[in-house]
């Protein structure tokens, strides 16, 4: 396995984990006005291969967001409680959109380095070339 | 037969074991048969990939990472293939 076949998967992998990311981005976005929903967040951590791979990134499990949930005054909710509260969702979409700007940022930047890593490639062969 | 022929033969002798292969050389060989099976494998995965993505059970990651890797392994292929041809071809036009 060569270095550009390295940095290949490495960049793969980066896309791969932003895209999960922005999955559970659009998740959060669409329930945020589920009663009761906990936005997700996903870790990223360092999958260390056997000896001479290289090191890619991985999502982890999903969390839950730990944030107490909005309390709305809606008493004719029918899960509204005795004092005419009930539990919406914790999601701040603010925090969402600023998350899936970084995801796509980064994204971009894995694309750009794969896109660097084809070009280089390809200009090392075409120095056989006559 | 003059002396200075002689010398060349003797000479030329000598220089024989030089050019002789290794006894148990298995360089080039099996070096080769490496090569070439990595880049079946990588092509073979490009291709699996592919039918995978089209059927819907593969990312769409895994078909550009997997087309950019065989990219890669057939463009070395063939740059090196047109280097061993032009290479056979210069043996043949050096007058004998």
């Amino acid at each position: 396995m060569s270095d550009f076949s390295k940095a290949i998967s490495i960049s793969a992998a980066g896309m791969k984990a932003q895209a999960k990311r922005l999955t559970h981005v659009s998740e959060n976005i669409a329930n945020a006005d589920t009663p009761g929903y906990r936005r997700k967040t996903v870790p990223f951590r360092l999958e260390n291969g056997p000896m001479n791979q290289p090191g890619l990134v991985t999502v982890g499990r999903v969390q839950l967001d730990r944030t107490p949930l909005e309390q709305v005054y809606d008493p004719t909710h029918p899960l509204a409680d005795d004092s005419g509260h009930y539990e919406a969702s914790n999601v701040d979409l603010m925090i969402e959109i600023a998350d899936a700007r970084e995801a796509q940022r980064s994204y971009e930047a894995n694309l750009k380095m794969f896109d660097q890593v084809r070009q280089m490639s390809s200009g090392l062969m075409d120095l056989l070339r006559n | 037969m003059e002396i200075r022929s002689l010398s060349a033969i003797q000479s030329y002798g000598s220089a024989r074991p030089a050019t002789m292969p290794a006894p148990n050389d298995a360089g080039l060989g099996t070096q080769g048969n490496d090569v070439f099976r990595n880049f079946v494998d990588t092509v073979q995965n490009g291709e699996n990939t592919a039918i995978n993505a089209m059927t819907g059970s593969a990312d769409p990651h895994a078909l550009v990472q997997a087309l950019a890797q065989t990219e890669l392994a057939v463009e070395t292929a063939v740059v090196v293939r047109n280097k061993v041809v032009e290479a056979y071809q210069e043996i043949l036009r050096m007058p004998v």
